[in-house]
This record gives structure tokens, C-alpha cells and sequence, in this order.
């Protein structure tokens, strides 16, 4: 980092959280000079993805995160007499209760077998006969070609052995003080099977009988770069704010998108897909012919029930799945627009909200697919990155590992003029916008937060199985008790860009009551078997088997008001980290809000010029090309149209 | 709206600051040279479209955005890349020495079977070289990737390099065709047809 800043910005932001990041690329195309900063070492904070072992240095460094030690030049004697200094804080508190458990063989023979193991013996994904060496073939994808499969080899011994340092040392503070703490090699929490500790028998299993094809925590560690593991779980509503601000500022061009493909539901023990859209319903085998009639006509009531007041009227001061029961629905029905449609709380809506939910759903199906949901390829972390990316296109400045120590604030007019860097470097602006991790225990000492229960999970097999193995679902599993949240479970295949082939990674989101783990692990028992070498011989175990979880919790800091804070100067804004709903729309409606109030009367991220009106055709010149030399100005069409080369599903604006 | 093209070639600039990867894009974009881009304010990628073997090949080409400043290049950025320039300048000694830095970043975050070739600009300003262009070429030769001194300034080799690099991707593209088609199913698929059947099975991108 030899290159210095400049000592002068307009608007800095602190933090690359997606509201951070949408503010800076709005203030960015509005010809506002942006330095955009991150204390860590990638990009979105708490809204970032993590390949493997990019996941498993993140839980290293939370943990060491206690003992960072302060070299950085003092600020204080910087600090003039007409001014006072908010310093801000160098730890993230925003996680905790972090516990690791790794279920797939952790036996690290393995990789020294993948070698000669490349043969194209791939029918044995399916058939049950498959040898250890097949296992461990690496399900050779389309795109790894077998030099580089076999010259990766030795580089890989360091992060596995990395990764094993990290588990250990995750697995003693998690399981400490349980009676279910084991060693070093396999832990698994609530089952008591002699074998979970040790891996020994791989040995003799190769040679005694022939096995199921089977993931090993070393092919998860060797094909680590193929997951994008989200810290926040969301998708996006098709039409929801956040679409709507990707198609408006193009910033959607940095991005692709894949369809939600079944919205699932979990009754009596079971897993099934739930019909919503038209088609769906029409298709459906669960439902008789009557239901099928009672459900779309309650459908269609939903779209327009602003319309039909005197339908709903008499039970606005009713929850709505008391609601549900005055219509005629079968139990059925009530739990699948309850749950699965709405996604609302059986205890705590209302009739209106349950209704208004019910109409967003509906009205997002059918934008670009059966399901009102898309899910960004490569994982969530992506889109703080784009708008980044735009902000940079329009001049923004980027530093991550650049931290800020503090606020210089002018004591006379109140007003922040400038920070001070970990360099010592003091940078002046008019703007300062802050992500609310960073304030220190001073600045926050009255601000209560709320948790989100999160859990990550690698799966061998999909909650349902189809006749497709790229399915990406959705499930809401209900709360069991009072005081407790609605789980919601989002599967993802290997297509999104975000889990090796043949895994699932499955994320777990819910309002915390207790730990993350206290939770959420009940819904993951329910849902899934912890992987363990003798059921393996059991040919159809129903369930799908866990290779690895992760649980955490995550502050909430969504509904913090900004009186809350103490002493900060009205041009200092705070953003807000992840809130715990299904869609973004929070994120940029405070990306808004802020960004007026930093820019009054300005555009929120209005299309930038269409690169492609500047071509130069190689061999022909295109007229309307040659039209426009030089950049022009914001040209509202022409943008829109080269946003998807080479997609069909083009759905008119 | 009828294609232009048979070809849709995404492809990146890559290194370090100020050794003219703009100006290798406007070069090779527009035929222009300008010494005075300090930075490539609101352009995220220039166009062109280039015949290769009778296929109309529209090149889309990325630059950094003055991300790799401070290397804060967006992993977003790399997605679905197929070719890559790294550049260096002959007279800049450090700029040379992070190429293998960059060559690591592109292992970590482009996909694993993107192209990619290595070129030593500013080779018009022979009397300030620091690196010979022998040294390029071993670089070159220990990564098993082409090599070419080009000069945006005098319009050297500006087009052999992009038009190699295009050439590379076309050749890895039929070979894959040619290896999935092996059960008959005829001439080389268009990529942009191609891909628009993946998208239309599962991906989607927004308008």
C-alpha cells in the first residue's frame, strides 16, 4: 500500500456492507467524491461469502479477533484544541456463539488416493457399488481439467491443515464444557455412537466391502474455492426494491441471477413442494380438484383484496390464521398460505399483514420464473461487491484493511470534519457514513440489539428429492413453541455457484431466543441425520446426511433508531448491519433515506451511460454507433438493452 | 433484436496501476491514444467486434475501474471472464514483479479455464526499460501463457495481442464443443446460443 489518499473526499464510508455500498455508488454517479473503507480484509462485512476456507480464516480471526493489538500512530496529539475526537472501535462484537461440527470423514489419507483416482467411473455417483478411489475422485467437473486437479495437490496440504486448526480450536470452545466434546477428528453432537471420534476404519471398509459414493471433509477442503457461503441468508422478491434498484442503476450487469425453484413445506414429518403459482396448482397430485378450486380462488381474491374491503373487514382485528379458518380452506391450504405463502407468524399477524404478504407473493411470481424469488450466483456477497464496482466506475476510492481510528469532530459548529486512518492520516470530508459495527461501546452504550439465529449446513442430498438434483428451495418450518421464531431453511444446489457438486449448502435464519445452535438445532434434526460411517451401509437412510454445520448469531441492529447513539454530529449517518427478513428491501430504503440526506434533490442511482454507445465496429460502423464518439449523457433506453446479452428470458419492462 | 455477432468474448485488463491498460483499451476500442486518462471515470467496458474465420467476434472488454489501486478488485469483476490481459510496463521494474501477484489473484477468484496472456507495454520508451523482454518471456513461459510487447502509444502489437487472445479462447471453445458433441449433434453451437439455453433452464439475469 505504497500509494497514498488524498486528504479530501466529499462523502466517506466506513464500511462495505450493502447499504454502505448502494450509498456510495449513489453518491458516486452523483459526482460526489467517495472514499469507501473496510477495516477487513474482503468485501460486505456482515453480508459477505466466504469460499471454504475463506469461511474457515473468518472464524479464526473472530476469534483472535480479542487480542489485536494497537500499533497504529496515536491519534490523540492530532487532535487540536478546538476539536474532540469519536474514536472508533477495532473489534467486531457482531458474532457470537460460534460452533463448528464436521460430520464427513476427516481421514486426510484421502487426497494422497485422488491422484490416480480420476478415471471417469461417474456412473458410480448413482449405483451403490462404487469403490473408495471413485469416492474420493473428485467429481471432476466440466471446467477442472486434470492438470490442474493433480498439480493443486500439494498446495492444498496448508489450507487442510490450516482448516484442522481452526475446527480444533472451534470445537474445544464450542463443546467444551459438553459432555459430547470430542477429539480433533469427528464431532458430532447428539448422537452416542462409539465410532464418531475416530476414522480408522476407512481403511477397512475400502477393502472389505465397496461403498456409496461419499463426500470426505477433504474433498469439501480441496474444492473449498466452489462454495460461496453466505453469512446472511436472503433472496430476492422479484420485485422488490432491490430488482428494482439493480435493473435502474444497471447495476444488475455485474450480476447474474438464478430462479428460487419449489417453495417447500415441512407438515407431519414430511417435506413437500408447494403449488403456487397457477400451473403449479393445476399440476399439483396432493391436492384434490376441490382444493384446487378453493385455493385459487382464495389466490385471486388476495391479489385484489384492497378491493374487497367488506371480505375482510369484519377480521381485521384477528390474526390471520384465525382468518384462514373463517375462509373455506382445508387445514391443508390454511398451512400452506400461512406458512409457505404468507411466511407469517401464526401468532402474531394480522389479517391485513397476513393479506399484504400474500399479494407481494403473488404479484413477484411469474417476473422471471414459477417462484417470486431469485438468488444471486456466486452468493449474496456479490451485490454489496457490484455497487462497489459502480461507485468505482464513477471514481470511488477503495481501501479494504484500512481502518479508521476516529472521527475528528469540530467543537464549535458540532459538525465531523475528518477521520484519522490507521496510518495516522487525516482525511477531510463534508460527509461521513458509518456502519454501525464500527461505533465503539462509548457511542452505542444505550443501543439494545436484537440477534439472528443463523446455521450453515453441507448436505449430501436435497430435502426433496426430484428428478433434478438443481433445485434451489425455500421452507419456512413454524414455530413449535411460544416465545420461539419460524425457521426458515433456503437449499442451495451446486448451480448457484455456491457449494461443491453433490452437496448442498442449506442455511438456517431465525429471530434468535437462545444461541444460534439452541435454535435452529432442533429444525436440523428434524430435517436432517448427522453423517456417520455405519448408515452409510444402510442402503436408503430417508433423511439427507450432515457433513458439516456451522451455527452463529448475528446482531440485529436494523431497528436501532439513530437517537440511540450518543453525541453524533448530524453529518455523521449510521447504516445498519443485516436485518433477519427474507428479502433486501430494509437495506435500500435506508440507502435511500441517507443518500437524500446527503444529497438533496439528486437522482438515486440513475443509469449510467451505456458503454456500448461509444463502439467503434471493427469492420463495419454501425451508424448508431458512430453516432456517439464521446461518452453521452444518461440515455435512459439503450442502457436497459444491452444489460443481458445472450438471455432470452428478457421479461418486458 | 438480431445479433451483430456470432461471439460474445468477455474478457479483463489486469495490473497494476499506470501501465496502461486504459490505454490498450482505447487503442484497441477506438484507434486513439491519450496520455491524459488519470483514471477511466464511468467506463466500465469498451466494444468491439472483430472477424475471426468468418465468425463476427464482439469483444467485451473490462477495465479495473482504478480498483487495483489499492487491490480492491471485486470478485464480481472476474465472474464469467474468458480471456485476461496482464499487463506490466517495461519501464516499472514493480510492476513486472506483481504480475505473478496477479496471476495468483486470478487463480483464486477467475474461473479456472480462462485465458490468459501476458503483455510488457510501453515498449516505444526503450531508453527507461527496466525489464528486458527476455525476462517477459520466461515469465511467460513459466506460467504456460503467451507473451507479446506491445506499445498503445505507437500502436504496437495492440491488435496482434487482443486478436491472439481471441483466437486462444476460440480454439479452447471448439475443442470443448468438439469434445461434448462427440455423440453427433453436428457443427459447433453458438456460445451465445449456447449459453441462452443454460440461461433460459435456470439462470436469469435482470433487464
Amino acid at each position: 500500500m505504497a500509494d497514498n489518499l488524498p486528504s479530501e473526499f466529499d462523502v466517506i464510508v466506513i464500511g462495505t456492507g450493502l447499504p454502505e455500498s448502494i450509498i456510495a455508488a449513489a453518491c458516486s454517479r452523483s459526482g460526489q467524491r467517495v472514499l469507501h473503507v473496510d477495516s477487513r480484509s474482503y468485501y460486505g462485512g456482515n453480508w459477505a461469502s466466504f469460499s471454504f476456507s475463506g469461511l474457515l480464516s473468518w472464524l479464526k480471526e473472530y476469534q483472535e479477533n480479542s487480542d489485536i493489538v494497537n500499533e497504529s500512530p496515536a491519534w490523540q496529539e492530532q487532535i487540536l484544541e478546538n476539536e474532540e475526537a469519536i474514536a472508533l472501535s477495532r473489534k467486531d462484537k457482531t458474532i457470537q456463539h460460534v460452533e463448528v461440527f464436521c460430520y464427513a470423514s476427516q481421514d486426510l489419507h484421502e487426497d494422497v488416493e485422488e491422484a490416480g483416482a480420476l478415471q471417469k467411473n461417474h456412473a458410480a455417483v448413482t449405483s451403490a457399488n462404487s469403490t473408495e478411489a471413485a469416492d474420493s475422485a473428485c467429481l471432476p467437473t466440466e471446467d477442472e481439467s486434470l492438470s490442474t486437479a493433480s498439480c493443486e495437490r500439494p498446495a492444498e496440504q496448508t489450507p487442510s491443515s490450516d482448516a484442522e486448526s481452526a475446527l480444533e480450536v472451534n470445537d474445544a470452545e464450542a463443546t467444551g464444557e459438553k459432555e459430547n466434546h470430542c477429539d480433533d477428528k469427528t464431532c458430532v453432537p447428539s448422537t452416542s455412537e462409539e465410532e464418531t471420534g475416530e476414522n480408522v476404519p476407512t481403511v477397512e471398509d475400502t477393502a472389505e466391502q465397496p461403498k456409496k459414493n461419499r463426500i470426505t471433509y477433504a474433498q469439501i477442503i480441496k474444492e473449498g474455492r466452489r462454495f460461496n457461503i453466505d453469512l446472511v441468508s436472503k433472496l430476492l422478491y422479484s420485485r422488490g426494491l432491490l430488482i428494482d434498484l439493480l435493473i435502474k442503476s444497471n447495476v444488475s450487469r455485474y450480476a447474474e441471477f438464478k430462479n428460487i425453484t419449489r417453495i417447500l413445506a415441512f407438515r407431519e414429518g414430511r417435506v413437500e413442494q408447494v403449488p403456487c403459482s397457477r400451473a403449479d396448482v393445476f399440476n399439483s397430485k396432493q391436492l384434490t380438484m376441490v382444493e384446487k378450486r378453493m385455493l385459487m380462488k382464495f389466490l385471486t381474491f388476495c391479489m385484489e383484496y384492497e378491493e374487497h374491503p367488506d371480505e375482510y373487514k369484519a377480521y381485521e382485528e384477528i390474526t390471520f390464521s384465525e382468518y384462514l379458518k373463517t375462509q373455506k380452506l382445508t387445514p391443508n391450504l390454511q398451512y400452506f398460505v400461512l406458512h409457505s405463502i404468507a411466511m407469517t407468524s401464526e401468532t402474531a399477524s394480522s389479517t391485513i399483514d397476513g393479506l399484504k404478504a400474500t399479494k407481494n407473493f403473488l404479484h413477484c411470481l411469474g417476473r422471471y420464473g414459477n417462484t417470486p424469488f431469485l438468488f444471486p450466483l456466486y452468493g449474496q456477497g456479490e451485490l454489496p461487491q457490484c455497487f462497489c464496482r459502480m461507485c468505482a466506475v464513477f471514481g470511488g476510492i477503495y481501501c479494504l484493511r484500512h481502518s479508521v481510528q476516529c472521527l475528528v469532530v469540530d467543537k464549535e459548529s458540532r459538525k465531523c470534519k475528518a477521520i484519522i486512518d490507521q496510518f495516522g492520516q487525516r482525511i477531510i470530508s463534508k460527509h461521513f457514513l458509518v456502519e454501525d459495527s464500527y461505533f465503539s461501546e462509548n457511542t452505542c452504550s444505550h443501543v439494545q440489539y436484537r440477534q439472528i439465529s443463523r446455521a450453515v449446513l453441507i448436505t449430501d442430498r436435497s430435502v426433496l428429492k426430484t428428478d433434478s438434483d438443481q433445485q434451489i428451495s425455500i421452507l419456512t418450518v413454524p414455530a413449535e413453541e411460544p416465545g420461539t421464531f419460524a425457521v426458515r431453511v433456503i437449499e442451495l444446489c451446486s448451480s448457484t455457484m455456491t457449494c461443491m457438486k453433490g452437496t448442498y449448502l442449506v442455511h438456517l435464519t431465525c429471530t434468535s431466543s437462545k444461541t444460534a445452535r439452541e435454535d435452529l438445532e432442533p429444525v436440523v434434526q428434524k430435517l436432517f441425520t448427522p453423517y456417520t460411517e455405519t448408515e452409510i451401509e444402510n442402503e436408503e437412510v430417508e433423511k439427507p446426511r450432515l457433513l458439516w454445520a456451522l451455527y452463529f448469531n448475528m446482531r440485529d441492529s436494523s431497528d436501532i433508531s439513530r437517537s440511540s447513539y450518543n453525541d453524533l454530529p448530524s453529518n455523521v449517518y449510521v447504516c445498519s448491519g443485516p436485518d433477519c427478513s427474507l428479502g433486501s428491501d430494509n437495506a435500500v430504503k435506508q440507502a435511500e433515506t441517507l443518500f437524500h440526506q446527503i444529497c438533496p434533490n439528486e437522482d438515486f442511482c440513475p443509469p449510467p451511460p451505456n458503454p456500448e454507445d461509444i463502439i467503434l465496429d471493427g469492420d463495419s460502423v454501425q451508424p448508431e454507433a458512430s453516432e456517439s464518439s464521446a461518452i453521452p449523457e444518461a440515455n435512459s433506453e439503450t442502457p436497459r438493452e444491452s444489460a443481458n446479452l445472450g438471455n432470452p428470458e428478457e421479461p418486458s419492462e | 433484436m438480431a445479433k451483430t455477432y456470432d461471439y460474445l468474448f468477455k474478457l479483463l485488463l489486469i495490473g497494476d496501476s499506470g501501465v496502461g491498460k486504459t490505454c490498450l483499451l482505447f487503442r484497441f476500442s477506438e484507434d486513439a491514444f491519450n496520455t491524459t486518462f488519470i483514471s477511466t471515470i464511468g467506463i466500465d467496458f469498451k466494444i468491439r467486434t472483430i472477424e475471426l474465420d468468418g465468425k463476427k467476434i464482439k469483444l467485451q472488454i473490462w477495465d479495473t475501474a482504478g480498483q487495483e489501486r489499492f487491490r480492491t478488485i471485486t470478485t464480481a469483476y472476474y465472474r464469467g471472464a474468458m480471456g485476461i490481459m496482464l499487463v506490466y510496463d517495461i519501464t516499472n521494474e514493480k510492476s513486472f514483479d506483481n504480475i505473478k501477484n496477479w496471476i495468483r489473484n486470478i487463480e483464486e477468484h477467475a474461473s479456472s479455464d480462462v485465458e490468459r496472456m501476458i503483455l510488457g507495454n510501453k515498449c516505444d520508451m526503450n531508453d527507461k526499460r527496466q525489464v528486458s523482454k527476455e525476462r517477459g518471456e520466461k515469465l511467460a513461459i513459466d506460467y504456460g501463457i503467451k507473451f507479446l510487447e506491445t506499445s498503445a502509444k505507437s500502436s504496437t502489437n495492440v491488435e496482434e495481442a487482443f486478436f491472439t487472445l481471441a483466437r486462444d479462447i476460440m480454439t479452447k471453445l471448439n475443442r470443448k464443443m468438439n469434445d461434448s458433441n462427440s455423440s453427433g449433434a453436428g457443427g459447433p453451437v453458438k456460445i451465445t446460443e449456447s449459453r441462452s439455453k443454460k440461461t433460459s433452464f435456470f439462470r436469469c439475469s435482470l433487464l
